[in-house]
């Protein structure tokens, strides 16, 4: 199975093309070589024959026959033909057996076969040969095998046999190890991966020492996996808050639970402490509904409930619904709003918003104190700015309050789930509006919205400031 | 005597349910699963039926469904573990008539069954009576016997619906939802109990007869009877 994987392997594939390419070339480039060197050799011997023809040609018919004897017998290698025939074609000296047929005599230098005079051999080869009627009408004939060129390749095969088949074998070796080697990474890679999927959160892809593309993708991908590692870490946060914050209340009921069942001697006793568990439990139900609503919203990214909605509306009702709790806490409680402002929204969700904020405005504000609920409309935009003189919410503290269960240590004994502010923030993200918190002291919380429909931001300002939304609220 | 049939899958819950609503005054029948609860209101006809949503066999909103199909009026209040927006507003369109989210308070149940059982007619009387209350509704004036009162909006209509709902009981959430439109619940857990102190100070002045009664940790009462 390894060894199919590894044939298959993209590494090995590549390694087996730069191989073949590689001979291809190198095969051409021998190939080239040859026939310039064949060329190169054949133009040579013309020249010589044809210097040798001109040579013998000169002398005197006397002298011809020693001189071609001479030449014929200074050639130790025997590639060397010379001929001189009667114009009857009788051979009166030399080397070649006959005058070849349809010969040309013009000087011209040929290829041609020429058999040898003494030694008739089976293969005839082919020789350049030059012939010349001379004056006398004797035919001198002058040629020289240039079966050399035959050595040449044969020297050129076994050049490329040695030089070629080792290259082509390392490469291919070459190839074999890297498509190993990455397949080795790819293994090491795959189980630690599995590892991490099975739960194993801290370990990481191996990064090597090496500053190859491998290394650097392992490199990303730790990267998110450290980012992955501390948002699972959060979870764990918010889960452990929520089995405190259940706790508390479930305590209680235990507790009066217990005490009751062994010291209530009357049956108003007995309804006493069971009032007290029902109001527990209730309590317990409350975080639950509160959590679950959160989900809820935060999972919603339907917009089936969207439609047209006016603002000052929502603010006053929220208003109508707050003012007598207000009064009754002496906290100045009032809307101020020029016109009427439309966003794109689900009402029921953006009613929820302003009254979560001003339920907490008044919660927190002191006796005495004031809470204003205000609505700004500017160009495309709108905002929703809810203050209150309240201690208002420190530098510290208000990356916090958006988190689930966030509740100011000052703030622990007051009643309350300490969802709010996520809620608000979930149901603000959701809208893709921004929510912003002002600066202690006096609380002042704002909700910037859009007027102009979602999805189609009016202007370039809106699509930045949903940009910057989108990596605060992440 | 008002016939309930309750189709509830938790023999548990289902036993409290049963008993709470005979204490009442109601006949209960109870079916385990949607086929039997299905064959259980074609054949005896309840007067209203309490539906969980999550059957084995076949499950509450297909019961619902089939029953509306055969054109059964019957007021159904659907029981269910889902509580999201969403779920109670497939829940009503498909037929429920009230949507109670678990747990719940048996108290809450039972409120809205009465409820449920005495649905207000809509008629066309513009002048509503409830002792000696009497409130105009184009005029928007309210009285109690000769002395006029003087309400804002929210407490007008709070009143209102108090006087379509005489002697019933009217739970914290019914009126949340009825009277506020609220589609979830407030972090201040006393917001109606404010509201209604405000109007009930209004109503009830010194010397006269509670008409607006608080029972304790269940909701209001406005009393027709002296």
């Amino acid at each position: 199975m390894h060894r199919a994987q590894l044939i298959r392997s993209g590494t090995f594939l590549w390694a087996l093309a730069v191989a073949a390419a590689f001979a291809l070339f190198v095969v051409a480039l021998f190939a080239f070589i040859y026939w310039k060197l064949d060329d190169y050799l054949v133009a040579r011997s013309d020249r010589m024959i044809t210097t040798q023809i001109h040579f013998i040609a000169d002398l005197s018919p006397a002298r011809r026959i020693s001189a071609i004897a001479d030449h014929l017998d200074q050639d130790s290698r025997g590639v060397q033909y010379a001929g001189l025939f009667d114009a009857a074609g009788t051979r009166l000296a030399g080397n070649i057996d006959h005058l070849p047929r349809a010969f040309g005599l013009d000087g011209a230098v040929q290829g041609v076969r020429l058999d040898l005079f003494d030694k008739p051999a089976a293969h005839v080869p082919v020789v350049r040969a030059v012939g010349r009627r001379l004056d006398g009408g004797d035919v001198l004939v002058m040629g020289r095998n240039v079966d050399e060129t035959r050595e040449i390749s044969s020297v050129v095969g076994q050049a490329l046999a040695l030089g070629l088949l080792p290259a082509f074998s390392l490469c291919l070796l070459a190839g074999v190890w890297l498509s190993a080697r990455a397949q080795r990474r790819v293994e090491e890679v795959n189980q630690r991966v599995q590892r991490i999927v099975a739960g194993e959160l801290r370990e990481r892809l191996p990064e090597g020492k090496t500053d190859d593309s491998f290394a650097r993708l392992a490199k990303i991908v730790n990267g998110m996996l450290d980012e992955m590692e501390t948002m699972i870490g959060a979870l764990a946060g918010v889960g452990n808050d929520i089995a405190h914050d259940l706790r508390t209340p479930l305590t209680r009921v235990r507790l009066a639970l217990e005490r009751g069942r062994t010291h209530a001697a009357t049956l108003e006793e007995l309804q006493e402490i069971a009032d007290k568990a029902i109001a527990g439990i209730d309590q317990s139900l409350a975080i639950v509904t509160a959590l679950l609503r959160l989900t809820e919203i935060e999972n919603n990214r339907r917009m089936s409930g969207f439609g047209d909605v006016a603002l000052d509306e929502i603010l006053r009702e929220v208003c109508d619904v707050y003012e007598p709790i207000a009064e009754d806490k002496r906290i100045a409680l009032g809307v101020v709003s020029d016109r009427n402002v439309q966003v794109w929204g689900d009402r029921d969700l953006l009613f929820e918003a302003v009254a979560n904020l001003v339920d907490n405005a008044v919660k927190f504000t002191p006796p005495g104190g004031r809470v204003e609920l205000a609505l700004e409309a500017e160009d495309d935009t709108a905002l929703v700015r809810v203050r209150d003189t309240g201690p208002g919410i420190s530098e510290q503290e208000r990356e916090a309050v958006l988190r689930r269960f966030y509740r100011s240590d000052k703030m622990r004994h007051t009643p309350g789930v300490g969802l709010g502010l996520s809620l608000v923030a979930a149901i603000v993200k959701l809208h893709g509006f921004r929510l912003i918190v002002g600066p202690a002291p006096g609380g002042r919380i704002e909700i910037l919205a859009w007027t102009g429909r979602a999805g189609m931001p009016i202007t370039r300002r809106n699509r930045t400031l949903l940009h910057a939304d989108a990596c605060q609220m992440g | 005597m008002n016939r309930i049939l309750l189709i509830e899958d938790d023999a548990e819950t289902a036993e409290a349910i049963v008993a709470e609503l005979a204490d009442r005054g109601f006949e209960v029948q109870w079916a385990a699963d949607g086929v039997d609860g299905l064959d259980r209101a074609r054949a005896s006809n309840p007067d209203a039926m309490i539906v969980d949503r999550m059957l084995p066999g076949m499950d509450g909103l297909t019961v619902i469904e089939a029953l509306r199909n055969d054109q059964v009026s019957t007021p159904v209040l659907v029981l269910s573990a889902l509580g999201a927006v969403d779920d109670r507003v497939r829940g009503l369109r498909i037929g429920g008539d009230d949507y109670l989210t678990k747990p719940f308070a048996l108290v809450e149940l039972v409120a809205r069954i009465e409820a449920l059982l005495r649905r207000p007619v809509d008629s066309c009387e513009t002048i509503l009576h409830v002792g000696p209350l009497e409130i105009d509704l184009i005029e928007r004036t309210a009285r109690r016997g000769e002395r006029e009162l003087d309400l804002l909006p929210r407490e007008f209509r709070l009143l209102e619906y108090m006087m379509r709902r005489n002697d019933q009981l009217l739970t914290r959430a019914m009126l949340l939802e009825e009277v506020w439109n609220y589609k979830f619940v407030p972090a201040t857990t006393n917001l109606i109990d404010v509201h209604m102190g405000r109007l009930r100070h209004k109503v009830d002045g010194s010397g006269e007869t509670q008409l607006i009664r608080n029972v304790r940790g269940s909701g209001f009462v406005l009393r027709s009877r002296q």
